[in-house]
C-alpha cells in the first residue's frame, strides 16, 4: 500500500480543493459531543476522537430519502427520485468504514438498492485514526483498522499527516489539490506504534474469540438473559437509531394538501420499536422487548453473519452509549459466554 | 439500474363484494403484460398517498394482463382501497416471494387447509390444480371461518365440491341456528379425515394461532414435515429483503416465503 506525507498546512489545503467539487462532512463538536456535520474548512474537523453519536451512515442511507415522487389522479404520474450529490465522508473511522463495508453488501445483494448504490458511487471516504473510550471495543471484533474500504486514510503523526492510499480515485484527488512526498519507513512505523498504544486503551472487550459469536449466540436464545434485560429496557429504539450496521426502515407516502402530489419516502425503523413486527390484524410476533433485544443482539452477531458473512457488530459501542437503562453490548455479550462455559442459567 | 420501487399501474375492472369485510378485485395492467406469479406469490399494492402493503395473488396464473386480489378491510390502505370504484388505477409491483410447490405435489392426494382469509391464496392454488384435474389426486380442503358470514367464495366452494374427489369441509366457530354444518375449530375435523399419509401432501394458510394445532393435527395423522406446506404472514414494507421487517432469524420471509416446507423451519424459531 502507498503511503505518503501530508505537511501540517497541506490538510487546510486540501480541505479546500476538496469543497471545489464536493460537499465535505467531517466530525465536529456539537453541544460538547461529536457528531458529522457539513464542514466548510479543515479547521473545523475534530479529527482524533471517540466515535460520534450519530453514525456517518447517514450520509449514505439518510434517515429520511424520498424513492418516488408522484401525481395522483385518473392516470397518475411516477418517477424514480435518486438525488445525490457528490460527497466527502472526511474523518470516518476504523470501525465505520467496517460498517459501511457491511452496509454496501446489504444493499448489493439480491435487487440491488439504487438509491444506496448511487450515493454510494459519489461518495469518498476519507478514514481516520480515533482514541477509544469506555465503551468501544472494536478490538474484541477485529475492526480496530481498517486494511482497506477507504479512499484514502489519514493520520496525524505530529510533524503532518500520514496519508494511506486506499483507491487511485483517492489518489488522483490527494495529488490534485496538494503536494505530498513519499512516506519514510520511519514515518509509517507511526501508525504502527499508535496501533500498539490504542490497544492498550481499551477498558471494554469480549471474553471470547469473534468466530465463536455466532454460536455463543446460537446457543443462548433460551438464556434468562433477554427477559432480564426486556425488563428495563424501554423499548425506546435508541440503540438503533445510532447503530452503524442498522438498516431497516418503514417506507410512507406524503401527499400536499391539495392531493395532487407526493412522495414516497423511506425513513428509519427499528427492530426494538413495538410496532415493528406488528401485522395489520394487530398480532405481534415480537410483543414482548426481551424479544426484540434477543432479535437485536442477534442480528450483530448471528442472523446477519448467516446472510452476509461477518460480524454485524463492528465494536463501536454506540448503542452502550446512548441506552437509557445502560444495557451494554460487552456485558451482554459477556453473560451469554459466561453462561456457555459453566453451563450455568442463573 | 432501475429503482425497485417503481410500479406498474393497474386499473380496477370489477369489484366484488363477498362479505363485509371482503371484497375481490380483478386488476388489468395498463401494458399487455401478464404479472407472471404462481400460486401463494405476493404483489406491493399500492395508492398514492395511502403507501403499500403486501397483498396475495387469488387468481391462478394467467396468461392475460390481469389478476385477482381478495382484500379485507384490516389496515390504512386497505381502508382506502374498498373506498375506490371500478376504473381508479393502483399501483402494483410484484411479484415476490416463492410460492406452493406446485409440479412437485403433482400425482399425490392434496390436503388443503385454510382459515380464514388464507383461503385468498389457497384459492389461487386450488384454481391452479383444478386446472390440471387430472394430474392430482384427492383433494380435501377443510375451510375454517369465524360464523357463516365470512365464508369466501361461496359460489365457488359449491362448484369445486362438485369436481369428483374433491372433499369440502367448511366449519364455523360462531354458528347462527340456521347453520347446518360443521361447527368448531378445523383441527376438530383433522381425526375422521381418511388420509394415506404416504401419497399425500398438506398445504395449510392461515392466521399464526391455527398453524401450531393443524400441525400437531397433521402430525397425529403421520404426514411427513417435508409434506407439509405453509404460508407465513409478516410485516413488510420493502419485499426485496431490505427492510428487515419480514426477518425471523436469518430468513427473509419476502424472500425465501411466504410458502415454506414445514421440515425446513421446524427448528426455525419464532417462525411458528
Amino acid at each position: 500500500m502507498d503511503y505518503r506525507f501530508l505537511p501540517k498546512k497541506g490538510l487546510s489545503l486540501f480541505v479546500d480543493g476538496l469543497l471545489k467539487d464536493f460537499k465535505v462532512y467531517g466530525p465536529v463538536k456539537m453541544d460538547g459531543f461529536p457528531v458529522y456535520e457539513e464542514v466548510s474548512s479543515a479547521k473545523e474537523l475534530l479529527l482524533m476522537h471517540s466515535p460520534s453519536h450519530i453514525t456517518p451512515k447517514k450520509y449514505l442511507f439518510p434517515q429520511r430519502e424520498t424513492l418516488l415522487r408522484f401525481k395522483t389522479g385518473e392516470k397518475p404520474q411516477v418517477e424514480h427520485a435518486a438525488d445525490a450529490d457528490n460527497q466527502v465522508l472526511f474523518g470516518i473511522h476504523p470501525c465505520d468504514i467496517h460498517a459501511i463495508r457491511l452496509l454496501d453488501r446489504v444493499f448489493a445483494y439480491g435487487t440491488p438498492d439504487v438509491n444506496y448504490l448511487r450515493r454510494r458511487e459519489k461518495t469518498i471516504i476519507i478514514g481516520t485514526e480515533c482514541l477509544p473510550d469506555k465503551f468501544c471495543f472494536c478490538r474484541s471484533v477485529n475492526t480496530m483498522t481498517a486494511a482497506n474500504d477507504f479512499d484514502l486514510f489519514i493520520h496525524d503523526i505530529g510533524a503532518g499527516f500520514l496519508v494511506k492510499i486506499g483507491t487511485e480515485k483517492g489518489k488522483e484527488l490527494l495529488f490534485r489539490h496538494v503536494k505530498t512526498r513519499k512516506a519514510t519507513i520511519k514515518e509509517i512505523s507511526k501508525l504502527v506504534e499508535f496501533h500498539k498504544k490504542k490497544e492498550s486503551m481499551f477498558t471494554a472487550s469480549i471474553n471470547a474469540e469473534p468466530s465463536t459469536l455466532p454460536l455463543i449466540y446460537s446457543g443462548s436464545y433460551d438464556s434468562p438473559v433477554w427477559e432480564e434485560i426486556g425488563k428495563i429496557c424501554y423499548g425506546c429504539g435508541s440503540c438503533n437509531l445510532v447503530c452503524p450496521t442498522c438498516y431497516c426502515f418503514d417506507v410512507r407516502d406524503d401527499i400536499s394538501l391539495n392531493m395532487k402530489d407526493g412522495e414516497r419516502y423511506r425513513v428509519w425503523d427499528g427492530c426494538l420499536l413495538e410496532d415493528f413486527a406488528k401485522v395489520a390484524g394487530g398480532h405481534n410476533f415480537r410483543k414482548t422487548r426481551g424479544e426484540r433485544l434477543r432479535h437485536r443482539f442477534n442480528r450483530k452477531f448471528q442472523f446477519q453473519v448467516d446472510k452476509f458473512g461477518g460480524l454485524f457488530c463492528v465494536g463501536c459501542g454506540r448503542c452502550s452509549r446512548a441506552c437509557l437503562v445502560n444495557i451494554n453490548i460487552v456485558e451482554i455479550t459477556n453473560k451469554l459466554i459466561e453462561e456457555r462455559e459453566t453451563g450455568k442459567k442463573e | 439500474m432501475e429503482s425497485p420501487y417503481l410500479l406498474r399501474q393497474a386499473r380496477i375492472e370489477r369489484i366484488t363484494r363477498l362479505t363485509e369485510k371482503e371484497r375481490l378485485f380483478r386488476l388489468v395492467f395498463e401494458d399487455d403484460k401478464t404479472l407472471g406469479h404462481v400460486p401463494g406469490q405476493f404483489i406491493m399494492l399500492s395508492i398514492f398517498g395511502a403507501g403499500e402493503a403486501p397483498i396475495s395473488v387469488s387468481s391462478p396464473p394467467d396468461t392475460r394482463n390481469e389478476f385477482e386480489i381478495c382484500v379485507r378491510v384490516v389496515g390504512s390502505l386497505t381502508n382506502v382501497l374498498h373506498t375506490l370504484l371500478k376504473g381508479s388505477t393502483v399501483g402494483i409491483r410484484g411479484p415476490y416471494g416463492k410460492g406452493f410447490p406446485v409440479k412437485e405435489i403433482e400425482n399425490k392426494d392434496i390436503l388443503l387447509i385454510a382459515g380464514g382469509i388464507g383461503l385468498v391464496p389457497m384459492r389461487s392454488l386450488i384454481k391452479t390444480i383444478l386446472l390440471k384435474r387430472g394430474a392430482y389426486g384427492r383433494i380435501t380442503l377443510l375451510y375454517g371461518v369465524k360464523s357463516p358470514e365470512d365464508i369466501l367464495f361461496k359460489d365457488e366452494l359449491d362448484e369445486w365440491s362438485k369436481v369428483p374427489d374433491f372433499d369440502l369441509r367448511i366449519t364455523v366457530d360462531k354458528p347462527h341456528p340456521l347453520w347446518k354444518g360443521h361447527t368448531g375449530v378445523v383441527t376438530r375435523y383433522l381425526p375422521e379425515l381418511k388420509i394415506d399419509a404416504e401419497r399425500t401432501a398438506a398445504v395449510i394458510v392461515g392466521p399464526p394461532v391455527m398453524y401450531k394445532y393443524v400441525i400437531m393435527g397433521l402430525g397425529e395423522k403421520r404426514i411427513a414435515g417435508h409434506e407439509i406446506f405453509l404460508s407465513l404472514e409478516r410485516r413488510m414494507k420493502c419485499g426485496i429483503g431490505k427492510c428487515g421487517h419480514c426477518q425471523i432469524n436469518s430468513v427473509y420471509i419476502c424472500q425465501e416465503g411466504p410458502v415454506f416446507r414445514l421440515s425446513d423451519i421446524r427448528r426455525l424459531r419464532e417462525a411458528i
